[in-house]
């Protein structure tokens, strides 16, 4: 890590993460309020048999207990496209955008190692996604006071919720930063990091709701943030450490790829 | 000490050699000029150095430091402008200094010197770098090449984008620095500046070193086309050393001269001369010359 270029992520990233980290508290207070307002009701009506159960599903989300919503809160395309901002958007200007600008060559000119550039940008990644989750998590919590179900909310698991997201988050971040230091033009990156990224989700969206696409929910990232059963007091060990792994290999492919590439000049 | 020693330095792309086999020495203390066209292998060179690219062959040392292995370390020891340098758009000229400062590790000792040379203002500092000039941000990235006092300038380009009068600012920055016993490694694609303010010269073409010289040699080889107006009696220039391509044209004379004037201005000494132009050869013509000689 390098204290002076951290000190300049944060310094250009700051105004940014604040206003995330406002939505994102904002957005979560939505989740448990609709769940003690509406949650009867939609349970009601599914009972019913109008539409499938699954279609109250997202993820590990639903409407009918306040975890239920807190996950729904965590894995809503809202929540996932302002955590992008520092999932995606960060890493993949951090590097590729830099270069494309021209001004990586500036900071590559000072005695900064490209392995320490790479961590200093993962940590400061790993950081905004922490500060955002956060954001978002105190929103549920302050949602559910406003809610009068305060009292529901399991605030023992909350930190290891917390870490869940972080790590999907991350791991994300770091597939972000391992495009960005593979490629020397910002667009293809970013398409690659959202390409995986929508598409990952897709595949857990469409697991849910369709049975026989279950099966496709392991294969993304985005199954493993199981929020509802760890706040149930269920957590897995597994699924951290599959976020964890996929973290780790994208540092691995980052340490290989970005030490070893040629900078030329910007075009 | 070589502050810079190439020894077969080269680079190719697949089929493309950028860089071929280069063998250069930088002293200590001189500026060095690193002359070519667009698309030499200039900047090539340089980001070799610098360890933005790897070399496919040869080896080579800065201030005695491997570029592959300490690369980090030679960083620490230089100033590096780029060409066309880019900045931070969001952030202030002085807040771009002192974050490559912070970068750099060392105090910005020269800041201050530098700013009042270049006429950069705390008023202009404390501006966005997103409202500079071209000329602004240049002066800017001499700034941060040179603030932290580094043993070594590699600049890329330097007078790109500045009026004649920072120019000429500029070059007295570069003296002041070799008096100073600092080494500079300029490169430029301009002769005139190069000759201005260089020591010794490297011309390289198509990625191939094609000479190094000194400056008072390369000017003493360097042909200049001359025209001239006169009254009277035309002068006799044929068989005159140095002088060919004599062209006549009513009382209007032109020609080319090679090498040391003196014959030629010996020749037309008794001839009334109305109008005179020596005109310094373009880059492109120079090389041509250059690459003539070689060629044959």
């Amino acid at each position: 890590m390098n204290a002076a270029l951290f000190r300049h992520a944060w310094r250009l990233q700051r105004v940014k993460l604040a206003l995330v980290s406002a939505g994102l508290f904002a957005w979560g207070l939505f989740p448990p309020l609709i769940y003690a307002k509406f949650g009867k009701q939609f349970e009601a009506m599914l009972e019913s048999g109008i539409f499938p159960q699954q279609f109250a599903r997202l993820g590990s989300g639903d409407i009918f207990s306040l975890t239920g919503s807190v996950a729904l809160g965590l894995i809503h395309p809202i929540a996932l496209i302002l955590t992008s901002v520092f999932a995606v958007g960060f890493p993949v200007s951090a590097i590729a955008g830099e270069r494309q600008q021209g001004t990586l060559e500036v900071v590559l000119a000072r005695p900064i190692g490209r392995r320490s550039l790479y961590f200093t940008l993962l940590g400061s990644a790993l950081l905004f996604i922490g500060i955002a989750q956060a954001a978002l998590l105190a929103g549920c919590s302050a949602g559910a006071a406003f809610a009068g179900v305060f009292s529901q909310l399991p605030l023992t698991y909350m930190p290891l919720l917390w870490m869940n997201a972080v790590l999907l988050f991350g791991a994300v971040a770091g597939v972000g930063l391992a495009a960005s230091a593979s490629f020397d033009r910002f667009a293809p990156a970013l398409g690659w990091t959202l390409g995986i990224e929508v598409g990952m989700y897709l595949l857990e969206v469409l697991g849910s709701l369709w049975p026989d696409a279950a099966f496709l929910q392991k294969y993304s990232l985005f199954h493993y943030l199981r929020a509802k059963a760890t706040l149930a007091g269920s957590p897995t060990l597994s699924d951290l450490l599959v976020l964890a792994s996929a973290i780790a290999l994208a540092i691995a492919w980052s340490m290989v790829v970005f030490p070893r590439r040629d900078l030329a000049a910007p075009i | 000490m070589a502050a810079i020693r190439t020894n077969g330095l080269t680079k190719r792309y697949g089929a493309i050699c950028a860089l071929d086999a280069l063998d250069v020495e930088v002293r200590e203390g001189e500026i060095f000029g690193f002359l070519g066209p667009n698309g030499a292998g200039k900047s090539t060179a340089i980001r070799l150095l610098l360890g933005y690219i790897h070399p496919t062959a040869g080896r080579a040392d800065v201030l005695g430091c491997d570029i592959v292995t300490e690369s980090v370390a030679i960083r620490r020891r230089i100033g590096y402008l780029p060409g066309g340098i880019a900045l931070y758009d969001t952030l202030t000229g002085l807040e771009q200094l002192d974050f490559l400062a912070r970068l750099n590790g060392r105090a910005p000792v020269r800041r201050g010197e530098l700013c009042e040379q270049l006429e950069l203002s705390t008023k202009t500092l404390n501006r966005m770098v997103r409202d500079y000039s071209r000329g602004m941000r240049q002066k800017i990235g001499i700034v941060q090449a040179l603030q932290h006092d580094p043993e070594l300038a590699v600049l890329d380009e330097p007078g790109e984008g500045l009026d004649p009068l920072m120019q000429r600012a500029f070059y007295g920055i570069l003296e002041r620095l070799k008096r100073q016993g600092r080494t500079v490694f300029f490169s430029s694609h301009v002769l005139s500046e190069v000759e201005r303010v260089c020591d010794r010269v490297a011309i390289i073409r198509s990625g191939r070193l094609v000479m190094v010289e000194e400056i008072a040699k390369l000017r003493s080889r360097r042909r200049r086309n001359v025209a001239m107006q006169v009254e009277g009696g035309l002068p006799t220039l044929q068989g005159v050393a140095g002088v060919s391509d004599v062209e006549i044209r009513g009382q209007r004379v032109t020609c080319s001269v090679d090498g040391d004037i003196g014959p030629f201005l010996s020749a037309i000494g008794s001839t009334r001369v109305t109008d005179l132009t020596i005109e310094v050869p373009r880059l492109e013509e120079a090389f041509l010359d250059f690459y003539g000689e070689r060629s044959s």
